[in-house]
């Protein structure tokens, strides 16, 4: 007896677990984008930095590293630089524009000596705008150093991250 | 009269050497106005990998970066901004540097210690179809002042521009 009421609680259990996944599994499937963004190509613009200040290779290293990754993508037949004459005849031309809201400068040394402290991060907002000035998709992403390779690697980290945005929304 | 004649003849030619002499050692600097050896090109530079090692000129309205087979150059008049900074990195540098993080009883931590500075240079320049490109390399410590002189000199822009010698001398106390 009291082994058949253990059995019916062990199956309760994982009953309740699995109705609860159901339920999570649902809720994500909610959140991921309905449809994916459609652009033939894409113009980046250069980083702009309003209210926090960075220093202007770390701004040109940014915009650098977007284009490689983008490139290396494959979501776009076109990664326009710019100012590029190409893209103005481009339909479905999607524009890429960042802003830094958040930079902290740290020190490669500090790194590599404490491991722990010393972390170089930059926060920058994109915002995905098609041709007609519709912001089809806004994000806050942050690129970061902790440990190794140089302050400027942060940038690689955040090219590298908008690059995964991009293959799941475009 | 020989001697006077000969001595006359001596002064002229010994003249006219100093005259060629005078007039072919601006023409000499002028060949090459800008050699930076140990630049490295951190990103940017088309037909380059990022972080490769080279050889930086300024010749004849032309940034030319070598490194080995690789070589890259730019029209100094299509270069819109240079802008200077500094930075440091670890004086053993690159894989050797990486496996030496690995070394025991913080060995590796120890060597980050030693550290060499450097000086960074950006360029913001436009191609041929008006795309805008950056470019960053790092050179020793000291340098970059002296490129960026160079690079304005032959025709290049700044946001930045450099601080007036003048304005380095200290101010009288009162």
């Amino acid at each position: 007896m009291k082994t058949s009421r253990r059995w019916a609680g062990l199956a309760l259990f994982v009953a309740a677990i699995l109705i609860a996944g159901s339920f999570v599994r649902a809720e994500q499937k909610d959140q991921a984008p309905a449809q994916k963004i459609s652009g033939s190509a894409i113009l980046i613009e250069p980083v702009h930095s309003d209210e926090v200040k960075i220093p202007a290779e770390f701004q040109m290293a940014v915009y650098e590293h977007l284009i490689k990754e983008l490139q290396k993508s494959g979501k776009f037949k076109n990664v326009y630089r710019d100012g590029d004459q190409g893209a103005a005849n481009t339909p479905e031309l999607i524009t890429l524009r960042t802003n830094v809201t958040g930079f902290k400068h740290g020190s490669e040394e500090k790194r590599q000596v404490t491991t722990v402290s010393g972390s170089t991060s930059i926060t920058i907002h994109c915002s995905f705008v098609d041709k007609s000035g519709n912001v089809k998709l806004e994000r806050d992403i942050t690129g970061k150093v902790r440990f190794l390779g140089g302050n400027l690697r942060a940038t690689y980290d955040f090219a590298k991250k908008v690059a995964q945005v991009v293959e799941q929304s475009f | 009269m020989k001697k006077r004649q000969v001595f006359a003849s001596l002064f002229v030619g010994v003249a006219a050497l100093l005259g060629i002499l005078l007039h072919s050692t601006p023409a000499f600097a002028q060949q090459e106005a800008i050699w930076l050896p140990e630049t490295k090109m951190v990103i940017g530079l088309e037909g380059i990998k990022g972080n490769k090692t080279g050889v930086l000129t300024v010749d004849k309205g032309t940034l030319v970066f070598k490194a080995g087979k690789e070589k890259s150059s730019i029209a100094v008049n299509t270069i819109n901004d240079v802008v200077t900074g500094d930075d440091s990195q670890r004086a053993l540098g690159g894989f050797a540097g990486t496996v030496t993080m690995a070394v025991p009883y913080g060995g590796g931590r120890f060597l980050s210690l030693f550290r060499e500075k450097v000086d960074t240079v950006t360029i913001q320049y436009h191609d041929a179809t008006g795309g805008l490109h950056g470019v960053i390399f790092t050179v020793t410590s000291g340098r970059a002042d002296a490129l960026k002189k160079e690079l304005l000199d032959e025709g290049a822009k700044t946001s930045i521009p450099s601080a007036p010698a003048d304005s380095k001398t200290e101010a009288p106390k009162q």
